[in-house]
């Protein structure tokens, strides 16, 4: 069983890898459809991107969407976060479930939902319509991120800090904040890569005029496989390597740092 | 002395539970005091509503002669120790130290100096750049005790400090504490459910059960004279043997195992008839193959022996009655266990507890 | 017992309700609202009357599209299972830097953009990819159309969902204690049975979690199999937006949402009963 079973996983490694890998050739390829491998190399695609408002402007939206989302899904979680963890109440136990359901509602029935409802809004082909609806499908994965934190979170360092005269809002700010950080930031980069991928509502209601990437992507493979998506799968994957190394390399780096060896005489 | 810190009625109810009834103390200025306890006995409720995280439902907090019931937990300055010290994990120890004196708008080059002197008298000179997770156990501990007496606070509160230190290490802390606590003069109310650590640390031990205060008195008066049976069984090794008092005027007392037993003296007027349990400690009682002279001898039969090198643990029955029996470990090899032998002890180390 | 922190939540009740407000506002607005949008039009659009429901549910084409996209889910979920379990055995199993590796890989997959991953599957499966001149150089003269078949877009969705399977499995794989395999030989289970009444039980909540994550977000995959799979076998959000954009057939695609929102939220009650709901994406 247990060779089996490791052959089995190198197998399965490989199936992996392999399509992870494969657009980076793909993006220097000089052929004109999808040709593996390629006919031979240049970066006419990747100047193509970086010059071709058709791509970059969908680019700037999705960066902009995300962005938006991001900062109103924080405004909206973290004080519900807090209530949620913090407190006991009537109703508490449906609010938590409330809280996960965009996560359990299939994206396309919403898509159908945003379509029909922003309608009537006047807020499909907005930016704002593709924001607001971004956000609630933000909200479960920043909320599951920042209560994890928070409940992991020791409620003596804030009796800690009180007893040691700190007020209710020093108490926040000089201790409850700054040890959340973390689980802060990791939420909030959560919120914003659900928006920046999120692809299905975004075709339905981002229309020309709020156009995002995912959906610039997923009409251009439909239509007619633009090499250039390799030049942009190619740039989102090394984005997705820096994003999961960085935290890597940092406690690397930190912990570089000389600490000062113990004094002998102090044993324990 | 006039008492500095005055608990007086406080009681403390979640519903229709009870925590605390009717919690009176007072502590003089300068006094080492131990909560002790099992756990949900109210010592710990009792030190959170000293410090205000707690809010009584009736009583009063005073200290100093002022009353801070009414006080948020930052305008009450105390310090606290926690059971997990709860240091900050984004300050250095010298941060945390600064800390209490940051609120208090202390100048950072003063008060991270004034922090640095404590960090010394705790021991801890040269680690104020270490984030806490880089300190060990010990000195975590002594980086919270540092913070929690920075600021010159009138209480010092200890929640089960030593709760998550090995046994040497704590034996070490608890010498330490009364150190820092003696040099600086800070009145000290410490909690734990350790009863050596209490004996060992305190000026006065203070038993809880069940949410009220059983006794309070120095360490060698709660262990030699219990006043109630909780008290008795609670602190050191006990044997307790119900009996009735059947002539007060020869101060002897009746027990369906033992027979009649002699003691000493009690702190309450003993009448004849009445029900009281005696308390005679392990290591009072004598074991021997034959009856003593001149002293009431009793049999037991041995059960167990557990050995423990310098002394060992001969457990027993006399009648109905279990029987412990400290013995120095040289003596041991008189009995086998399944044997009977004689214990005997003198009416000195008979204990009355009435309650 | 509760110990609260300041006066502020001794207050009471009104401070959590205030916290809550901005977003049970919010999500009353933009989810409930559009929800029930879908759920109204499906019985509305055109006019009032069930016959979407009737259309949808009883519709030859309608059931063909149910019942393909079960089967796929379900085909798809024993594929990430098959593909999933060896791979986080072998990541449980080895040391610890080839165990990171392959933790790397497939983190890297899981916040690879499912977009990127479906292209890459369309230069490995396309006419003038690896596979094909592969297939080719083995002595196949014809090679069959791989693309834009029920194969590629099944080979595709296991392997954007396998991440979910496979962090699920490893997982728990990671928490199993040594020294209960180690108790289990000593008893005298070995080989398949010491798998079979020691592991496998052991790993089986991974095995659940991962199983209803990957059926669920399968029924409702739009991208992947519009893309990559058959125009004759859609699936059915596939069929949903086909009828939206194509034909602006609200009322019908607001019951096949309906229908999939339903078996969707069957399938995770049941799972939130055993499990509850916050553990499935932990």
């Amino acid at each position: 069983m247990n060779t089996f079973m490791r052959w089995a996983g190198c197998f399965v490694v490989l199936f992996i890898a392999a399509p992870l890998v494969i657009v980076v050739p793909m993006s220097f390829s000089n052929a004109s459809s999808l040709q593996f491998p390629p006919p031979g190399y240049w970066l006419g695609y990747y100047r193509s991107y970086f010059t071709d408002m058709d791509w970059l402007i969908p680019t700037w939206n999705s960066i902009l969407i995300a962005s938006a989302t991001t900062i109103l899904t924080m405004a909206l979680v973290v004080p519900a976060t807090f209530a949620l963890v913090r407190h006991k109440f009537r109703g508490k136990g449906f609010a938590d479930l409330m809280m996960l359901m965009p996560m359990a509602v299939p994206h396309i029935v919403m898509a159908v939902g945003y379509y029909s409802y922003f309608g009537e809004l006047k807020l499909v082909h907005t930016h704002l319509g593709v924001i607001l609806a971004h956000t609630c499908l933000s909200v479960p994965i920043a909320f599951l991120v920042l209560s994890a934190n928070l409940k992991g979170f020791d409620r003596n360092l804030e009796r800690a800090a009180q007893s040691l005269g700190a007020s209710p809002t020093q108490t926040f700010l000089h201790v409850t904040l700054p040890i959340l950080r973390p689980g802060l930031i990791i939420s909030s980069l959560f919120a914003f890569i659900q928006s920046f991928d999120e692809t299905v509502v975004a075709i339905f209601i981002s229309g020309r005029d709020a156009e995002t990437l995912p959906r610039k992507m997923f009409d251009s493979i439909r239509q007619e496989a633009d090499p250039v998506i390799a030049v942009i799968s190619t740039l989102l994957f090394f984005l997705v390597m820096i994003g999961i190394a960085a935290p890597y390399f940092a406690s690397a780096l930190r912990s570089r740092v000389p600490k000062p060896s113990r004094p002998a005489s102090v044993a324990y | 002395m006039t008492s500095y810190l005055e608990l007086s009625n406080i009681t403390k109810t979640y519903g229709h539970f009870t925590a605390l009834e009717n919690v009176s103390l007072s502590v003089d200025k300068g006094e080492f005091v131990t909560f002790l306890g099992p756990s949900g006995s109210g010592k710990t409720t009792t030190l959170m509503i000293i410090a205000g995280f707690e809010k009584a439902t009736g009583g009063t907090v005073k200290v100093g002669g002022l009353s801070i019931s009414e006080l948020a937990p930052h305008q009450r300055n105390i310090g606290i120790v926690f059971q997990n010290y709860a240091l900050f994990p984004h300050r250095s120890a010298v941060e945390n130290v600064y800390f209490p004196l940051q609120m208090r708008g202390v100048s950072r080059a003063k008060g991270m100096k004034q922090a640095e002197d404590m960090l010394s008298l705790v021991g801890l000179k040269g680690f104020g750049h270490r984030h806490p997770k880089e300190l060990s156990g010990g000195q975590q501990q002594r980086v919270a005790l540092a913070r929690a007496l920075v600021f010159e606070p009138s209480l010092l509160l200890l929640d089960e400090p030593l709760g998550a230190l090995d046994k040497n290490l704590r034996e070490q802390m608890q010498i330490e504490i009364k150190r820092i606590q003696r040099s600086l003069g800070v009145t000290t109310i410490f909690v734990t459910h350790d009863q050596s650590e209490a004996m060992s640390m305190s000026d006065r031990i203070v038993v809880f059960e069940r949410g009220r205060i059983e006794q309070a008195a120095a360490p060698l008066d709660i262990y030699h004279r219990p006043q109630t049976s909780f008290v008795a069984s609670f602190i050191g090794e006990s044997n307790l043997i119900p009996a009735t008092i059947c002539c007060a005027g020869n101060k002897t007392a009746k027990s369906l195992a033992l027979g009649s037993v002699d003691y000493a003296g009690a702190d309450n007027v003993l009448l004849d008839g009445q029900e009281v349990t005696l308390l005679i400690r392990p290591e009072h009682i004598k074991l021997s193959r034959n009856p003593v002279d001149g002293r009431r001898n009793a049999f037991m039969t041995v059960e167990t022996i557990v050995n423990y090198g310098d002394n060992a643990l001969v457990i027993g029955r006399a009648g109905d009655i279990p029987l412990r029996v400290r013995v120095l470990g040289a003596d041991v090899v008189i009995i086998k266990e399944g044997e009977e032998c004689c214990v005997s002890w003198t009416p000195d180390s008979v204990f009355v507890i009435t309650k | 017992m509760g110990i609260s922190l300041s006066k502020l939540t001794e207050k009471a009740d009104i401070w959590p309700w205030l916290l809550l407000a901005p977003l049970g506002i919010y999500m009353l607005i933009f989810f409930i609202v559009p929800l029930a949008d879908v759920a109204i039009m499906s019985f509305t659009e055109p006019k009032v009357s069930l016959a979407n429901y009737q259309k949808v549910l009883t519709g030859a084409l309608y059931q063909r599209v149910f019942l393909n996209t079960f089967l796929t889910a379900a085909f798809v979920t024993l594929c990430c299972l098959a593909v999933g379990y060896p791979l986080a055995y072998l990541m449980a199993n080895s040391k610890a830097t080839t165990a990171m590796l392959i933790l790397l890989l497939v983190t890297m997959s899981f916040w690879t953009s499912f977009l990127v991953r479906t292209y890459s599957w369309m230069v490995l499966l396309g006419n003038n990819g690896p596979l094909i001149a592969f297939l080719q150089m083995i002595g196949v003269d014809q090679p069959p159309q791989l693309l834009f078949t029920r194969f590629s877009s099944t080979l595709a969705m296991v392997h954007i969902l396998a991440p979910y399977m496979i962090m699920n499995i490893y997982s728990v794989m990671k928490k199993i204690d040594p020294a209960l395999i180690r108790s289990a030989e000593s008893l005298g289970a070995k080989g398949w049975s010491l798998f079979r009444h020691v592991y496998l039980p052991l790993t089986a909540p991974g095995i659940a979690n991962g199983s209803v994550l990957v059926f669920v977000i399968c029924l409702g995959f739009y991208v992947t199999p519009v893309l990559l799979g058959s125009p004759r076998e859609q699936m059915i959000a596939g069929l949903i937006g086909h009828q939206i954009e194509e034909f602006l057939a609200f009322g019908l695609g607001s019951a096949m949402a309906m229908v999939l929102l339903v078996a969707t939220l069957i399938i995770l009650t049941i799972y939130h009963r055993r499990f509850g709901l916050d553990k499935l994406w932990g």
